[in-house]
């Protein structure tokens, strides 16, 4: 079933809190890829992102019943994958590995792609997979919490106001992380072009 | 030349071109039914049920109106028991028998006061919260003092 066919979030959610697991799988089929996403953004390793994605939906599913759609259930299921993930990088520590996902091809097609390529800029120097390592090592120079926020904002799209509400602060904050996180991101890009 | 603010989004947007590989939430899926099935056939019945107990208070929210509701019975109660209308901590005296031992034994007030009348303290039952006030002779201070009530009158070298 295509995620435009799906009924919508309310009817899945009171279906699964009846009991009707198939409910629940829509609801993973929906919502699986998007929460991956936002897990493997912040953790740059596929394996912790994999057992991460399976305990949130684990979560998900034990806590339902005691969701009464005062917000959206996109907004409580990234919430439940942002913290999650936030306390699970904090226990892991500096220690790790990355491990990264396969970079589409289609990536060269992109317009976005192309015109950074074309213009001189750090990336016109590198291949694919370099930028790759270099994008995820600058990332993982952010703090978790800034993490989220650019991986929310930059790489998923989601509005201020949408951040705000799923990691529970005021947008002002959410702009001020990412105008700190980007300044950031600049300046450690900027060190691999000198490398 | 250092990226600025636009190039910088446009790179990050490339990182939605890192994908894992076909077929993968599917498999996560089934994985995500198996762990289900293991969680299920370990946990108890009582466990399941503290889950959705713990679940359901946690998500438990307070009415906004129940802290007014609070408050109102807070101050009818301070009302009800401040006019003395109910006075709640206030000790009665039914019968005789509630007097302290020492009023009704004969031996015991003889130990402690020798002829005091204690019974002149407990002049009615109808107002027990009298508390004697003893007041002993100028010729015999007291020596030892328990509860405001002397002990004894006599000396100590006489024992």
């Amino acid at each position: 079933m295509d995620d435009q066919n799906l009924p919508d979030d309310e009817t899945l959610v009171r279906r699964t809190q009846d009991g009707d697991t198939r409910a629940f799988d829509l609801l993973w089929q929906k919502y699986s890829p998007r929460i991956y996403a936002l897990i493997y953004n912040m953790t740059a390793n596929h394996d912790d992102a994999n057992d991460l994605l399976l305990e949130i939906f684990a979560k998900a599913y034990r806590s339902i019943n005691g969701f009464r759609g005062k917000s959206s259930f996109y907004t409580w299921i990234h919430a439940i994958a942002v913290n999650m993930t936030i306390n699970f990088v904090k226990k892991r520590g500096r220690r790790f590995q990355m491990s990264l996902d396969d970079l589409d091809a289609n990536v060269q097609n992109d317009k976005e792609f192309i015109d950074l390529t074309a213009t001189n800029t750090p990336i016109r120097e590198v291949d694919l997979a370099e930028l790759q390592q270099r994008l995820n090592e600058a990332m993982m120079k952010l703090s978790v919490e800034h993490r989220a926020v650019v991986t929310m904002f930059d790489i998923q799209g989601m509005p201020h106001a949408e951040i705000a509400k799923i990691l529970g602060i005021p947008e002002a904050t959410v702009r001020s992380r990412l105008f700190y996180a980007h300044r950031q991101l600049q300046n450690y890009l900027e060190e691999f072009r000198k490398k | 030349m250092m990226l600025d603010d636009q190039q910088l989004r446009k790179l990050l947007r490339l990182k939605r071109y890192e994908q894992p590989p076909p077929g993968y939430f599917e498999r996560a899926l089934e994985e995500f039914h198996r762990r289900q099935r293991t969680e299920l056939l370990r946990r108890s019945g009582i466990q399941a049920w503290f889950e959705r107990f713990a679940s359901g208070v946690w998500s438990f929210r307070v009415p906004t109106y129940a802290y007014g509701a609070a408050f109102a019975a807070f101050v009818l109660a301070a009302t009800i028991i401040g006019s003395g209308v109910w006075p709640p901590f206030t000790q009665t005296v039914d019968t005789a028998s509630d007097l302290p031992s020492v009023a009704t034994n004969p031996g015991n007030r003889l130990a402690l006061s020798g002829n005091l009348d204690w019974s002149k303290f407990y002049p009615s039952l109808a107002s027990p919260r009298v508390v004697p006030t003893l007041r002993p002779s100028q010729t015999a201070l007291p020596r030892y003092v328990l509860d405001g009530r002397p002990v004894s009158y006599k000396a100590s070298f006489s024992f």
